[in-house]
């Protein structure tokens, strides 16, 4: 790419915390010099939603009618779009839920009207091409430096494509599933975060997405999670909380309680 | 004929957490109509989370937001906790403190040095101050990194810890990572002290000077804190933390996806202002000092004085997290997780955040979520906002693009949290 490359980065509803890890990075002072930033509200008051830009990032899920405009309008803008953090991915943790949205509205908003028009959350893709995915809630700070740096060289950033568990026992902890019991996500979760909960001894709540290339064995943990003595709701409960649009993963599970008494 | 006049918007206000911006609309007689628009979706927290297992929920609840995920994880685990019947060691309650602390350190910092300062300085984006202000900047990246480590050794991360989990911690740092904990903090303290002098030079724009009623949450054990089980206004009254709802008043507005707040049917302020307003007699060591000799300056009736309020606690928590941190050492070695049995029950939390008084009600079914209630500091805020905003365009309508800047000017002193917001609302 010729001269300044040019960013932009957009916000749909989100918590605003993969900016946040961006913001944070001492490095992007080091970026500043390569790139313009053409829009990014977060810390550029001089912000413009409707310019060019050569990568486009993205966070947040599409929640609202007017969002569904704005992933459209980057789109058109874009020659790269990469979608950031988990509710760009995968709707994020506000897909977690079963309920319609006139039951979530009455719950929170009783009969009061607001002049927008909510939708239910969902992941960038459902609306526009995506180009690249950064994963996490939040995505590592090393996700955003492989990602922005091989783009600068003209290179195209790979996928990771194995679980948390690889990185999870090459750091030596404790199987937190086999030895603890405990629900972890790590053998469905796409690697990248150097099994940084069960480091901690905490349980992978899968963060970063279910691994794709149809490599997510849902139905072999669910049998796992079977034999510790989960139900079929606690394990899809569980499974969905930051995987709840993706379409393998109810089948899957099914597939291990078939003729199952509970 | 009558003068026909452009509504002053600005559609997105920038460098503040989540995306709200402002409309004002003027007439032949003045200022008719200000409007702190909330436009980013709703995300139905307590709505999603009933019905499901409270361990689940609470891994949830942080990513309600992400400059204050930490004081969301630790409000919403003490409201559980309470909810079951369960009290922290207070050596886990001490290192509480200071994930809480680091959550603080790191959200101040970023919110004077990268969102406040670039407008004293008329910079559009402090990236652009880079060349200018290597010190300025180099002291918001060091104290922003001290809170970002801090939760990171405590808290597993930064942006949304896994590790502070009811009954304690998943697992604690080594004796050795607090001693270089405390002797980071010391070594921030002069930049902190810096900070604060700085931005007790900055401009408090008089426009906006008027009474306001302050709330705070009253500091447990009277040292100027974090945690409390009451609520004092500045007013005088003081009510316990579980009738928050006899007291504050949310209703639902045309504009905004989050509610507003009133308390006697007036708007009020939450934050560092109103902690300082409401308990500076609480304060010890340099920060106590510094209160005195700027009393003038840390006052109750501008809200600018926040941006101040937020650096004098700057000083304030770097000593505070040392005095945390020796309180833990006394006991250690520290178990870092209690069994604790899921009984029924139901919680109320109320903490200091970052950005003022964040509340969670939990009651507890069966090891599940069978009601939430979260109140955010930004929806207690917005009311007032709209007013301060009101008083601003009321002396500046004449001046559109120089009233924008200084309406956005108003919002960032509050130091909103929009997606907090708007993520939650009662049931």
């Amino acid at each position: 790419m010729e001269g300044k490359i040019r960013i932009g980065f957009y916000a749909l509803t989100s918590c605003y915390g993969c900016q946040l890890q961006l913001a944070m990075m001492d490095e992007l002072l080091q970026l500043i010099p390569n790139a313009e930033i053409v829009c990014w509200y977060m810390i550029e008051r001089d912000s413009y939603e409707d310019e060019p830009v050569d990568i486009a990032f993205i966070e947040g899920s599409v929640s609202t009618e007017e969002e569904v405009e704005l992933v459209r309008k980057i789109r058109e803008n874009a020659k790269i779009v990469v979608a950031v953090g988990s509710c760009a991915t995968q709707g994020g943790v506000q897909s977690w839920t079963e309920k319609p949205l006139e039951e979530l509205w009455k719950t929170v908003y009783g009969d009061g009207k607001v002049k927008f028009e909510p939708k239910m959350a969902e992941p960038v893709e459902n609306y526009i091409k995506v180009d690249y995915r950064v994963y996490g809630c939040p995505p590592e700070k090393r996700d955003f430096l492989y990602a922005l740096g091989t783009f600068l060289v003209g290179s195209w950033p790979e996928d990771i494509d194995y679980p948390v568990c690889v990185e999870c026992r090459l750091k030596g902890n404790s199987c937190i599933l086999i030895e603890k019991g405990e629900p972890c996500l790590g053998p469905i979760t796409r690697a990248g975060c150097d099994a940084r909960c069960p480091g901690f001894g905490v349980a992978c709540i899968g963060c970063r997405g279910a691994i794709g290339y149809d490599v997510a064995w849902f139905d072999s943990l669910a049998r796992v999670f079977r034999e510790k003595g989960l139900t079929k709701e606690e394990i899809l409960e569980r499974m969905k909380m930051f995987n709840a649009h993706n379409p393998k993963l109810e089948e899957m599970v099914e597939k291990i309680f078939q003729g199952v008494e509970e | 004929m009558k003068n026909l006049y452009l509504p002053i918007t600005v559609d997105h206000i920038a460098r503040v957490e989540g995306k709200g911006g402002v409309e004002i609309i003027v007439s032949d007689d003045g200022v008719k109509e200000v409007k702190l628009n909330i436009i980013e979706g709703p995300r139905f927290f307590e709505a999603i989370t009933i019905g499901k297992k409270l361990e689940e929920a609470l891994a949830v609840y942080p990513r309600i937001c992400s400059f204050c995920s930490a004081a969301h994880k630790l409000t919403a685990v003490e409201a559980a906790e309470k909810a079951v019947g369960f009290t922290p060691r207070e050596e886990i309650q001490a290192l509480r403190e200071v994930l809480y602390i680091g959550d603080m350190i790191e959200s101040h910092a970023l919110h004077l040095y990268l969102l406040v300062l670039p407008d004293y300085l008329g910079y559009s984006s402090p990236l652009k101050m880079v060349d200018e202000y290597k010190k300025e900047i180099g002291i918001a990246l060091d104290l922003k990194n001290l809170g970002s480590w801090m939760m990171d050794e405590l808290g597993s991360r930064a942006i949304h810890q896994e590790n502070a989990i009811i009954g304690g911690f998943g697992k604690l740092p080594g004796k050795a990572t607090l001693e270089l904990m405390k002797k980071r903090l010391s070594e921030a303290l002069p930049k902190a002290e810096y900070t604060f002098e700085l931005f007790a030079k900055l401009e408090q724009y008089e426009e906006v000077e008027g009474p306001i009623t302050h709330m705070a949450v009253k500091p447990r054990g009277n040292v100027y804190g974090i945690y409390g089980d009451a609520i004092s206004v500045s007013d005088g009254f003081e009510f316990p933390s579980e009738d928050y709802k006899k007291h504050i008043v949310e209703r639902v507005v045309e504009h905004s996806f989050a509610k507003h707040s009133f308390y006697r049917e007036r708007p009020f302020m939450v934050g560092a202002i109103s902690r300082i307003v409401n308990n500076a007699g609480t304060l010890y060591g340099r920060a106590k000092e510094l209160y005195e000799s700027h009393k003038e300056l840390l006052r109750s009736t501008n809200p600018f004085a926040n941006n101040l309020a937020q650096a004098l606690e700057l000083v304030y928590f770097i000593e505070r997290g040392i005095d945390l941190i020796d309180e833990a050492l006394a006991k250690w070695p520290v178990k870092a997780r209690d069994e604790v049995t899921l009984k029924d029950g139901f919680g109320v939390s109320t903490t200091e955040a970052p950005r003022g008084i964040l509340v969670y009600a939990l009651e507890v079914r069966d090891g599940r979520v069978a009601y939430a209630d979260i109140i955010t500091p930004t929806a207690f805020n917005l009311a007032m906002m709209e007013e301060h905003v009101r008083m601003m365009a009321e002396r500046h309508y004449n001046e559109p693009e120089k009233l924008k800047l200084l309406a956005e000017m108003v919002v960032r002193a509050y130091d909103p949290c929009i997606s907090c917001s708007v993520h939650v609302a009662k049931l």
